[in-house]
C-alpha cells in the first residue's frame, strides 16, 4: 500500500483498519513531508501489526524525485494530502496562502496522482482512493478557495475513473465531511455531523470493498450536499454558508 | 492562529459540566506552546474519571497522543504515548501472552490517566497499584521542559506524579512491565455471603487469590446487611481449560457491544428498580458457590459490555463515591456506612467492596491504604449532598479517605492528601475546589 500524506489521521486510521481486517501488504510506503511524525507512525505499526514500512520524503511544494517514486509498486494507493489554509478575509487576499491551497490540493498533486495512475494502468490493476471534500461540491463563502481546488480534484478523479475503467484500475473519491482531526481542531463543528478518524476509516474501507465510485463518510452528508447543490443560485448567493 | 473553541466538557459521571477550552495536539512543540501560553492547564485522557479531576480552564486532551512506541516481546515491556487506552494495549498484548499487571474496572482509560490516578484493581492486596510496574514516563513539567522520570531519574517528580492527578504536568509517554499469561481466561469462583461477617471472613480466606472483589447489595438492612457475592480468580493455565477453549487460548471471539442510545429519564432509576436489580443479581446465582472459567473481559470489565452505560443515570448525571477505611476499623465503619445508605434509600446498583493490601510508602499520592474500600454510584439528586456529607463524616470518624478519581463533592479534609503538586501552571477544577474549601 502506498499512502500519500501519511500523517493525516484519516490515512493512519485507514491503514490500521486495513491491517485489522487482516489484509496483507509486504511493505506500506509512507509518503510524507514530515519524516519525524511518519517514524512515530511506523513504530506504531510495527508494535501493533509487525508491519514493515518505508518512509519516503514527499513534499508537494518542492521538486518531486520521480526516480525514487518509480521504485515503489502496489495495487492500493491512499491519498490524504490536503491543506485547508486560512479561509478568512485576510486569507483570501493573501496570495501566498491562496497559492499553497491550490498547489497542495490540486495543481501540484495531479502530476503525482497521474504518475501512480500510470503505473497502475501499466500493471492493469489497482485502486486509487483519494480524499476530496464536500467543500468541492459547491463553492461557498466560508471556504471557496479550498473548495474550488477540491472541486478541481473531484472533477479530475471522475475523469480519471472514466479513463482507467477499461484499463482495470478503480478510482474511489471520498468526500469526508467533518472529521475530528488536527486540520479541524478548534473549529466549531456540529458533533452530529462529525466523524472520528476511526469511523471515517471504517466507512472508507467499506466503500473500497464495495467498489464504490464516490462516498461520503457520514450518510447525512450526502443529504446535506444534495440540498446545498440544489438551492437555486439566486437564493444561494444570499445565504451565509 | 485558529480560534480555540470553548466546549462543554464533562467526565464519566456527567457531573459537573463546565464550558472550557479543550485542545488536542500531537506535536511536542505545539503542546509546549499551549502550556507556555496558558495558566491553569490540566491533561485529560479518555474522560473516565467520574468528577472534576480532569477539568480546568485549559484542558489538554491526550487523544492524539495515541501511538505505540515499542514492545519488547521477550521481556514483556511496552512503551506508548499517554493517550493510548488500556483496551488498545490489551488487543496487542493478549495474543502475545501478556496481560496488564494492574487494571481498573474499565479498560477504556488512558495510560496517562492510569498513572495520574495510580489505578488499582482486584489484585491490589497481592500486586499493588499500576505504579509498581511502571518503569519510566516522560513529563512536560511546569517549566515547559520534557523530563524523563523513573525510580532513578527525577525521582521526586516520578513519585509526585504517581497518583498526582495531573497536577505535576502532562504525561506524554510511559513504559511499563507486563504480566505473562498462558490463556485469556480466568478461573473464577463466585461465593454468596449472607451478611457482612461472612463477606469479611471470605476476604480473609481469599487472601492467597490473586484477584478478589465483592459485589454488595447496599439496600439490605438488619441481619442481611452486607449481603454480597465474592468473586475471586486466577489467570487460567492452558491445561486447566475445557478442551474447546484450549485450541486458541489467547484469542477471544469478537463480541457485539450494544450502546445506551440516550439518557434515561429520571424516574427510571429509583429505590425500587435498584432493589429489584440487586435482588435479581443476587438470586441469579442459585448455588452458594459456583466455579467456572470466564474470559478476561467478563471478569475484569463487566460494565464495558455496554457502551455509554453512564447514560442510564439520566442527564443530571451521577457520582461515584469511593472511600477506604483502615483495616482494623473496617467492619464497624462499613456497617455504619451501609446502614446510612440503606436508610437514605439512595441505592446504588453497583457497590463494590474490596480489601486493599499494604500501601507503597514511596507512592505517597496514591489513594489506597491498607483496609476496606467501597465504591458506590449515586444518581445526582437534591438529597445527594446530604448523603455524601453524612458518609464523609463516617469516613472521617474511622480515619479513611476518598479516591480523587471519583470525587466531585466530598469534604476537603478527606481529599486534601496530595503532596508536592502545587504550581500555578497545572491546576484542576477539583484541586481548586479542595484548596478553597480547606482554607
Amino acid at each position: 500500500m502506498i499512502v500519500l500524506g501519511s500523517n493525516s489521521e484519516i490515512a493512519q486510521a485507514f491503514v490500521e483498519k486495513v491491517l485489522e481486517a487482516g489484509e496483507k501488504y509486504p511493505v506500506i510506503y509512507l509518503l510524507t513531508s514530515n519524516h519525524e511524525t511518519a517514524e512515530k507512525f511506523a513504530r506504531h505499526l510495527d508494535v501493533k501489526f509487525f508491519q514493515r514500512t518505508e518512509i519516503i520524503e514527499l513534499d508537494l511544494m518542492r521538486e518531486i524525485d520521480y526516480t525514487q517514486l518509480d521504485e515503489i509498486n502496489s495495487d492500493l494507493l491512499f491519498c490524504a494530502t490536503g491543506y485547508l489554509g486560512e479561509n478568512t478575509e485576510e486569507g483570501l487576499y493573501n496570495n501566498k496562502n491562496t497559492e499553497i491551497i491550490i498547489d497542495i490540493n490540486y495543481a501540484k498533486l495531479i502530476p503525482v496522482l497521474n504518475f501512480f495512475a500510470g503505473k497502475m494502468e501499466r500493471q492493469r490493476s489497482g485502486t486509487l482512493i483519494v480524499l476530496s471534500s464536500v467543500a468541492g461540491d459547491r463553492g461557498r463563502e466560508s471556504n471557496f478557495i479550498y473548495g474550488s481546488a477540491k472541486a478541481g480534484l473531484s472533477a479530475y478523479l471522475s475523469g480519471l475513473r472514466n479513463y482507467l475503467f477499461s484499463r482495470k484500475v478503480h478510482v474511489l473519491t471520498i468526500k469526508p465531511g467533518f472529521v475530528d482531526t488536527k486540520m479541524t481542531e478548534g473549529l466549531p463543528l456540529n458533533p452530529a455531523l462529525t466523524a472520528t478518524p476511526k469511523q471515517a476509516a471504517e466507512e472508507i474501507y467499506k466503500a473500497f470493498r464495495k467498489k464504490k465510485n464516490t462516498a461520503y463518510v457520514l450518510p447525512v452528508w450526502e443529504i446535506i450536499m444534495l440540498i446545498i447543490k440544489n438551492i437555486p443560485e439566486f437564493i444561494f448567493k444570499k445565504l451565509k454558508l | 492562529m485558529k480560534p480555540n473553541f470553548i466546549q462543554k466538557v464533562t467526565n464519566w459521571g456527567n457531573f459537573p459540566v463546565v464550558e472550557k477550552e479543550i485542545k488536542s495536539e500531537d506535536s511536542i512543540e505545539k503542546i509546549k506552546d499551549f502550556v507556555r501560553n496558558n495558566n491553569e492547564v490540566i491533561a485529560r485522557g479518555n474522560g473516565r474519571c467520574y468528577g472534576d479531576a480532569s477539568l480546568s480552564e485549559h484542558i489538554f486532551s491526550t487523544k492524539r497522543l495515541n501511538k505505540f512506541i515499542s514492545f519488547d516481546r521477550l521481556n514483556g515491556v511496552i512503551e506508548c504515548e499517554s493517550g493510548v487506552l488500556l483496551s488498545e494495549i490489551l488487543e496487542v498484548i493478549v495474543p502475545q501472552g501478556y496481560f496488564l499487571y494492574v487494571t481498573p474496572g474499565t479498560k477504556f482509560i488512558s495510560v496517562g490517566g492510569a498513572i495520574a490516578s495510580d489505578v488499582h484493581g482486584k489484585n491490589h492486596h497481592a500486586e499493588g497499584c499500576f505504579s509498581e510496574y511502571l518503569e519510566t514516563f516522560s513529563l512536560l513539567n511546569e517549566n515547559c521542559e520534557v523530563i524523563t522520570c523513573s525510580r532513578t531519574q527525577n525521582e521526586d517528580k516520578f513519585w509526585a506524579t504517581i497518583g498526582g492527578m495531573g497536577l505535576t504536568g502532562i504525561i506524554l509517554s510511559a513504559k511499563f512491565k507486563l504480566k505473562n499469561i498462558e490463556t485469556a481466561y480466568i478461573r473464577q469462583e463466585s461465593i454468596k455471603a449472607e451478611n457482612l461477617d461472612e463477606i469479611f471472613k471470605l476476604f480473609d480466606e481469599s487472601e492467597s487469590w490473586t484477584y478478589n472483589v465483592a459485589w454488595i447489595d447496599c439496600l439490605q438492612t438488619g441481619k442481611n446487611i452486607g449481603r454480597s457475592i465474592m468473586m475471586r480468580g486466577e489467570h487460567a493455565f492452558k491445561h486447566e481449560l475445557p478442551k474447546k477453549l484450549q485450541q486458541n487460548p489467547l484469542r477471544l471471539k469478537q463480541k457485539f457491544i450494544p450502546k445506551v442510545p440516550f439518557y434515561f429519564p429520571d424516574f427510571m432509576l429509583n429505590k425500587w428498580s435498584v432493589k429489584l436489580f440487586n435482588y435479581l443479581y443476587y438470586s441469579k446465582q442459585q448455588k452458594k458457590e459456583v466455579k467456572n472459567f470466564v474470559d478476561y473481559e467478563t471478569f475484569f470489565y463487566p460494565l464495558d459490555v455496554v457502551n455509554d452505560w453512564n447514560k442510564i443515570y439520566g442527564k443530571k448525571g451521577f457520582i461515584q463515591y469511593q472511600m477506604v477505611i483502615p483495616k482494623e476499623k473496617g467492619k464497624a465503619g462499613m456497617k455504619k456506612i451501609l446502614e446510612t445508605i440503606a436508610k437514605s434509600g439512595n441505592g446504588s446498583f453497583l457497590a463494590v467492596l474490596k480489601l486493599f493490601g499494604k500501601e507503597n510508602p514511596s507512592a505517597y499520592n496514591s489513594f489506597p491504604l491498607e483496609g476496606y474500600t467501597l465504591a458506590l454510584d449515586f444518581k445526582v439528586n437534591p438529597k445527594l449532598a446530604k448523603l455524601v456529607s453524612d458518609l464523609d463524616e463516617i469516613v472521617e470518624e474511622f480515619g479513611g479517605r476518598i479516591y480523587l478519581t471519583k470525587d466531585s463533592m466530598s469534604k476537603s479534609s478527606l481529599t486534601n492528601y496530595l503532596r508536592n503538586v502545587q504550581n500555578p501552571k497545572f491546576v484542576s477544577v477539583q484541586h481548586k475546589r479542595i484548596l478553597s474549601n480547606s482554607n
